[in-house]
């Protein structure tokens, strides 16, 4: 089983004041010290009132019988696209409590986007094809990225203030780990994501 | 124990043993081999049944996994799982059981608790038992055999996709009668499942009915590690089955098995064909081996049958076989030999059956003919007639020239006898000069026949020109009259030939008196047998008186026989008799040895008595006799010239050369020989010229016919003169009265012998007859004489 330590964490804080925003960056490393991909971190800041909600829009597009990006982070409100760039067709669903819905058999652009309005994960699958299976984090926040094949991802400016970061990733426990991170500046909070070795 | 004795059953009993035995051999090698084969082939198809039936339990898991997992795939079922609403999970559950025939379906939940169990539903919550079938890999499927509520499923879980797993389905397929019939029809095996559970082991599923199924958890090993191979019984029936563990902990076994008698079916038949193939060439062989037990035993059987003609002396049929085998051969053979005993048979018959001499039948044959006709007659109610004859002096024709001449005799005796009775059954020569006759169904008497043949024989039977003279005698004897057996005919035929000849009639017809005269010797055979042993024989001696001197030199002894009932017996009634039946050489014996005491007794009493013995022709065929007469003399101190034998003309014509040698030695010891009642015989002075006698004795017959008839006298008179004249001393026997006395005298005749002088006496009256009388007159001799027997008639 995967699981998401929060041991070490080195914040690069960007010296900011008041509205002041920097970018914050994050290393998403398993226990063996390995970059993590496809990780998700995000940033909620403490104490202040709720976020709007975005109108935002994502795609998650399905190549080869694979979804296009596998992991996806959205923040609630977003409407999702599923183009279907293969050549045959394809059924999404979703029985993830966040998000429940099925589409029907399209090809192209056929299909309308969902909306997804609710926080939590929810687990994409084709009904047709078995092996295909996609995550998507819905958050309410918009300071949200996902890690590269080197484990690295930068949530891009985020105003000075104090944040609950989050990081998960689909093939570890899927409850975030969490730790607080006061953002005054520019920096680096670097998490460690150990693989646990009975998984 | 019993022994087969007929070849043809040997033969029979031989070859359907051997072949029964190769039979039974076969059958049981075939058995056995059958028996193995059977075994072997339960064994591997229980091998075979074995990974069929593995690999079907495989293929059915996989089936079912498949189906679980096109099930769990199912986007209804996965959306209806996905709602986490128990009762639509429920229903849901049940409903795509029922659609892929699962009875038992329950949802477990990724933290291994049951969710929904269309078994027990709305249960409470628990962990699912079977942990292990729930793999995390959501691909992965898997499956085991268990027992649920006491009944056998073949568990299958998947995980439901949503499409990452969010539990699994686990879907039990109930392990049934159907499944194991189905694995029946596919291993050809029966299919039975157990489990050792709580309350024991029991069956689960099975092809069997409920008593095998009791049969086999019975004969069940209690506990197997492995798959176990064993024998069960099964009703009765062994079975070769595999006991085959199903899960882990061996609580559900398989247990794969067949029956050895269905697996025997087959051979059974094979058996039964091979079993009916036995019995058919057994029956070939058995008819087989009694044509050919026949073909051997048949020709066999009728060799054997022949054989037994020729042993009963049928010659007549020839064996008919022909045959080319060794049988043939002996057949041929058998014919042979069969020709060639009739040939030697007819030779021996011939030689048996007749004389060589004559060519006439001889005793045997007479014999046989006598019986066989006698059969005949009595059956026909026929008469008989034997003739029985011998030839008068043929001995002395035999003797003294010659046997050639003897059997020429015989040869023209026979041709004459052949010509003179013609209507002759039978004509045989018993032996010698003995001949007989057989005349069936005649009714005369047969004395012209004798008469005949007496005359044929009178011609004189020329030899060399010289005229030989033989008469005979015949004796006649008529069945049935005269004897109803062979034996007695025989007999009374001789006996009526012996009274011809003595009486010298030429023949004679049997009659009853002699045949009494005959049963009395017969008695007196036995009282003679005790006279000499009782002492009842004495000797009285009547003196030989001199005419010249009136003395007494000379006595004759004559035999007496004081019978305890009849008083004196007189000789005539016994002598002949012992003379017949040979006892008169004991009789004779007897008679010298007493005459030689005597003699010696009077010797020693100053009485010097020379002592005259008669002996009879008997006598002289006995070489002994002359060695007796020496020791006698001897042991009493006798001179022989004491004794004198006498001995009669026919004594020595029946063998004279015999009786020349006896007679001779006899002389040779010095003993006096005499012969008595000449004139009565047929015997040429010539002949007795040659014997060494010194006495002549003229017959009785003559004396007293003397006196009164001339010619008589002077036969007497020229026998005195020819006796004198050979140089011997001439008695006249049968002196009884002075007339013949001085007759005698006067012819110069030496000693007279009779009643005129004295009787016979008994010893001590002789020594006191002769002390008196001797040397006197014979006047006075016979005054004294008649006066005595005056005293005796008184």
């Amino acid at each position: 089983m995967i699981a998401l330590r929060p041991i070490v964490g080195l914040v690069l804080l960007a010296s900011a004041s008041g509205a002041v925003a920097a970018d914050l960056t994050l290393d998403i490393r398993d226990a063996a010290g390995r970059p993590v991909a496809d990780a998700v971190v995000y940033a909620q800041p403490v104490g202040s009132a709720p976020l709007p909600r975005a109108d935002t829009r994502a795609t998650i597009d399905q190549v080869n019988k694979e979804f296009v990006p596998r992991v996806s982070i959205v923040q609630a409100g977003t409407q999702v696209f599923f183009p279907n760039s293969d050549n045959i067709r394809h059924s999404i669903y979703s029985f993830s409590p966040a998000k429940t819905f099925t589409t029907k058999l399209y090809s192209g652009r056929e299909a309308a986007p969902v909306l997804f309005d609710k926080t939590g994960l929810v687990v994409l699958g084709c009904n047709i094809h078995d092996t295909m299976v996609a995550w998507v984090f819905i958050v309410d926040t918009p300071w949200f990225a996902r890690t590269g094949a080197d484990g690295a991802a930068t949530l891009k400016s985020l105003p000075n203030g104090e944040y609950t970061l989050s990081a998960a990733a689909p093939s570890a426990n899927l409850k975030p780990r969490e730790t607080r991170v006061i953002v005054d500046g520019s920096g680096l909070v670097r998490f460690t994501i150990a693989l646990d070795a009975g998984a | 124990m019993m022994r087969i004795q007929r070849l043809q059953t040997r033969i029979i009993v031989l070859f359907v043993a051997l072949l029964a035995l190769v039979q039974v051999a076969a059958f049981w090698f075939v058995n056995a081999a059958n028996s193995r084969n059977a075994q072997a082939k339960v064994a591997e198809e229980l091998t075979v049944g074995q990974r069929v039936f593995a690999r079907l339990l495989e293929q059915n898991a996989e089936k079912l996994k498949m189906s679980a997992r096109v099930l769990a795939a199912d986007f209804a079922f996965r959306e209806s799982i996905a709602t986490h609403d128990t009762g639509t999970i429920a229903s849901a559950l049940a409903n795509h059981g029922a659609r892929i025939g699962a009875e038992a379906m329950v949802f477990v939940d990724l933290e291994g608790q049951v969710v929904s169990d269309t078994l027990s539903p709305g249960g409470t919550t628990r962990a699912f038992e079977y942990p292990a079938l729930l793999k995390s890999d959501k691909n992965a499927a898997s499956a085991s055999m268990e027992v649920l509520d006491d009944r056998a499923f073949q568990l299958v879980a998947v995980p439901v996709l949503a499409p990452l797993p969010i539990g699994w389905v686990v879907m039990g397929f109930a392990v049934d009668d159907a499944l194991a019939s189905d694995l029946r029809q596919l291993t050809e095996l029966e299919v039975s499942f157990a489990t050792d559970g709580r309350g024991g082991r029991r069956i689960l599923a099975s092809t069997l009915d409920l008593r095998e199924q009791q049969s086999l958890l019975a004969s069940m090993p209690s506990q197997s590690n492995g798959v176990a191979r064993l024998v069960l019984k099964i009703g009765g029936v062994d079975h070769q089955a595999l006991v085959i563990p199903l899960d882990d902990t061996a609580q559900i076994v398989a247990v794969l098995h067949r029956s050895l008698d269905d697996a025997m079916a087959a051979f059974e038949r094979l058996r039964n064909t091979l079993f009916l193939l036995a019995a058919l060439s057994l029956t070939m062989s058995i008819l087989g081996s009694v044509a050919v037990a026949r073909n051997i035993t048949r020709p066999l059987e009728s060799l054997a049958t022949a054989a037994a003609r020729i042993e009963q002396g049928d010659y007549s049929a020839p064996v008919n076989l022909k045959r080319a085998d060794e049988i043939g051969v002996l057949a041929s053979s058998l014919n042979h030999m069969r020709g060639s005993i009739a040939d030697r048979e007819k030779r021996i018959l011939k030689l048996a059956y007749e004389d060589p001499l004559t060519d006439l039948a001889n005793r045997s044959r007479f014999s046989n003919e006598l019986e066989l006709a006698i059969t005949q007659a009595a059956l026909g109610d026929l008469r008989l007639t034997i003739l029985m004859m011998d030839l008068d002096r043929f001995k002395y024709v035999n003797d003294t020239l010659g046997h050639s001449v003897g059997d020429h005799v015989l040869r023209e005796v026979s041709a004459r006898l052949q010509r003179t009775v013609t209507r002759a059954e039978c004509i045989a020569r018993l032996g010698g000069d003995e001949f007989a006759i057989l005349v069936r169904d005649a009714n005369d008497d047969f004395t012209d026949t004798a008469r005949q043949i007496i005359a044929a024989l009178e011609a004189p039977i020329l030899y060399e020109g010289q005229p030989l003279d033989v008469g005979t005698s015949i004796g006649i004897a008529h069945y049935p009259e005269h004897g109803r057996d062979a034996q007695t005919l025989v007999r009374n035929a001789d006996i009526a030939m012996y009274a011809a000849k003595r009486n010298k009639t030429g023949f004679a017809t049997y009659e009853q008196h002699y045949d009494t005269s005959q049963q009395e010797h017969l008695s007196l055979l036995s009282e003679l047998r005790r006279a000499v042993e009782h002492n009842e024989l004495r000797l009285y001696y009547q003196p030989k008186v001199s005419l010249h001197s009136s003395h007494v030199s000379a006595v004759e002894a004559l035999i007496r026989w004081e019978h305890p009932t009849r008083g004196l017996v007189p000789p005539a009634q016994f002598i002949p008799f012992a003379e017949h039946t040979g006892y008169i050489k004991l009789l004779t014996r007897w008679v010298i040895r007493e005459a030689v005491r005597q003699c010696g007794e009077w010797l020693r009493s100053g009485l010097a008595l020379q002592v005259s013995v008669n002996i009879s022709a008997r006598d002289l065929m006995n070489r002994e006799l002359p060695e007796l007469v020496a020791e006698l003399l001897a042991q009493h101190d006798v001179t022989p010239g004491l004794l004198c034998l006498e001995i009669t003309e026919s004594g020595f014509m029946e063998d004279p050369a015999h009786a020349q040698k006896v007679l001779d030695r006899l002389d040779e010891l010095g003993v006096k020989l005499s012969i008595d009642d000449y004139g009565t015989g047929y015997s040429s002075l010539s002949y007795i010229m040659k014997l060494p006698v010194q006495e002549l004795k003229i017959d009785r017959s003559f004396i007293s016919r003397m006196a009164t008839d001339e010619e008589i006298s002077t036969i007497v008179r020229s026998t005195i003169d020819l006796g004198h004249n050979l140089g011997l001393q001439v008695v006249a026997e049968g002196v009884e009265d002075l007339a013949a006395w001085d007759m005698l005298r006067t012819l110069g005749c030496d000693d007279a012998q009779g009643y005129f002088m004295s009787k016979p006496l008994e010893p001590k009256a002789l020594a006191k007859w002769i002390r008196d009388f001797s040397g006197r007159p014979p006047t006075r001799i016979a005054a004294e004489a008649a006066a005595s027997v005056k005293v005796l008639k008184n």
